[in-house]
């Protein structure tokens, strides 16, 4: 029962584990772009053995970058249902979408096919995949490195006057604040607990009576944050903050040989996924 | 000797609809010098938290004129430089923070100025040094007390080199040690030159500045050393006033031993002046 209102323990953005291993180690943007590139690759890839390949790349990261792989499983949890969900959607309505193959079955306007197949488990596959190397990535990086790899990928866009600043500073802030609401959201909830409300003890496909549980939550929550957001624009006023103006920046990042090593390698196989026409 | 913020004739008001606005400055006039350890006191609602946020332009008056380093705070193209002469310490110390990790959260201001990284890096170290926060420099804030949070905030204004820090109310949302951590901090920089005004309602600190000004409905209705300001107890009762907890054991000990002095506002005055006192009488 107690731990319903232990939201800022469960919170996973930003949850970053430092092992300090090579991983850990690299230039942020190259990671970024590395794994952005091979995620790209991997979802445009739909050969059985491409995305074998791509499983296990992914699970290699997790052993290089010494991160237990229960925290990828975790990550992977929650998306089953999903998963479950896609799987048969596709496997009764794409049939006739991709009719190649083999037909295993047929009735009315269900198909299926040994293509509708591997359209299933390839793309149950490369969820697995995806979450995994977008684990691998957040869990070894912190959220300001992150922010700041997202910053400089985004640089060259101000060219054509796209806010790159003014983008980075709102996903700083919006991550900054994410242990601060949690934990004013706990308060909450057990502030409305000790006067009976009944938060979580509805069955969990009541999605409208569990929904509605939450909104004596949300709207104070609105609240709190729109008051916060006056003072911290107060704050940062008077630290200052001119939005639009020229900021000089303190974090720097140095590419070095192992870097581009990495990014070379990033790129080999997101080609060889992309382009190579695997047999199988 | 030159004010750095000169206040002339000021007045405010906050516009509630097309006919009316409620009046919260009343033709407020003041002088801060460099140097000096001002407490702004008065109860909720007496406007001192409007008028804090004119020491830096946040808000500028309706009617008169605020000079701070000589600029009028009206001035826009003057604003960046009266907000690095004059810092501002808030009072939620969770909402002044804006990165993800202490020392970016430093370079916040530094990097709003322009302030080359080699330089960045140098103020940095001094600024958490001062408020002796070196050691949690990596820490995320969500992990830091809220007294450790408040002197994080300080050692960002701190690193922009202003020279006068104001606090609107920034202690009152801390626990004794974080309160007490933060007033030390205040105390230190003062020593070190500079200028520190405190917004509060809290007597004991106000009994730490060398100046105490009075705001009442608007008005400036006490200017002086905290002594004198609280001699004057049934005055400041009026106002919803109260006078340092050490003021009124002193007086409940005076009205026994007519010898005893009541005119105490620190511990370490009465301390010495129960030992003057318990050494004549024995």
């Amino acid at each position: 029962m107690a731990s319903e209102f232990e939201l800022s323990r469960n919170i996973t953005i930003g949850q970053y584990v430092p092992t300090d291993s090579f991983i850990h180690r690299l230039d942020p943007r190259i990671k970024l772009l590395v794994f952005t590139i091979l995620v790209l690759a991997i979802a445009l890839n739909t050969s059985y053995l491409g995305n074998a390949l791509g499983l296990l790349l992914a699970i290699y990261l997790f052993w290089a970058s010494k991160i237990p792989i229960s925290y990828g499983l975790s990550g992977i949890k929650p998306a089953i249902p999903f998963i479950i969900i896609l799987a048969v959607l596709q496997l009764i309505f794409q049939g006739n979408v991709f009719s190649g193959g083999t037909v295993f079955f047929e009735y009315g306007f269900i198909l299926i096919t040994s293509e509708s197949i591997r359209l299933v488990i390839v793309s149950a596959v490369r969820f697995v995949e995806i979450i995994l190397l977008s684990s691998v990535l957040t869990l070894s990086t912190s959220t300001t490195d992150l922010t700041h790899a997202i910053q400089s990928l985004l640089s060259p866009l101000k060219k054509i006057k796209f806010p790159v600043h003014e983008i980075s500073l709102i996903i700083t802030i919006a991550i900054r604040f994410v242990p601060t609401f949690a934990i004013e959201m706990e308060k909450m909830m057990k502030a409305q607990a000790s006067r009976g409300a009944d938060f979580g003890s509805g069955e969990w496909w009541r999605i409208i009576q569990r929904t509605k549980d939450m909104l004596p939550i949300i709207i104070p929550l609105f609240n709190i944050a729109l008051s916060r957001a006056e003072d911290l624009i107060l704050a940062m006023e008077s630290r200052c903050y001119t939005p639009g103006n020229d900021r000089s920046s303190y974090s720097v990042y140095q590419s070095i040989g192992r870097d581009y090593i990495v990014l070379v390698i990033g790129l080999l196989i997101s080609a060889l996924l992309l382009f190579y026409h695997f047999p199988f | 000797m030159k004010p750095i913020i000169a206040l002339e004739n000021v007045s405010f008001s906050y516009k509630i609809n097309e006919n009316n606005s409620v009046s919260v400055l009343k033709d407020i006039s003041f002088s801060i010098f460099p140097g000096e350890y001002v407490a702004i006191i008065g109860h909720n609602g007496s406007g001192k938290s409007t008028l804090s946020k004119h020491l830096n332009g946040l808000l500028t008056p309706g009617s008169g004129d605020v000079w701070v380093h000589g600029y009028n705070t009206k001035d826009d193209s003057k604003k960046l430089d009266i907000r690095r002469g004059v810092g501002m310490v808030f009072q939620h110390p969770d909402n002044q923070i804006v990165a993800t990790i202490v020392e970016e959260d430093v370079a916040f201001g530094l990097e709003n100025i322009g302030v080359p990284r080699a330089e960045m890096k140098q103020r940095i170290d001094e600024a958490l040094e001062v408020v002796k926060m070196s050691e949690f420099r990596k820490r995320p804030p969500h992990h830091l007390s809220g007294g450790q949070k408040q002197r994080v905030a300080i050692a960002g204004v701190l690193a922009m080199r202003p020279d006068c820090i104001v606090f609107d109310e920034s202690t009152s949302m801390l626990d004794t040690f974080g309160r007490n951590e933060v007033l030390q901090v205040m105390r230190q920089m003062n020593e070190m030159g500079m200028t520190i005004i405190t917004v509060t309602h809290r007597m004991s600190e106000a009994a730490e500045a060398d100046r105490i000004i009075v705001v009442e409905d608007g008005k400036i209705v006490m200017d002086g050393n905290p002594r004198e300001i609280f001699k004057h107890k049934e005055m400041l009762m009026q106002l919803q006033l109260d006078i340092p907890a050490v003021s009124q054991m002193a007086e409940m000990v005076h009205n026994k031993i007519p010898t005893f002095s009541k005119e105490l506002i620190h511990e370490d005055e009465l301390i010495n002046e129960v030992n003057r006192v318990s050494k004549a009488r024995s």
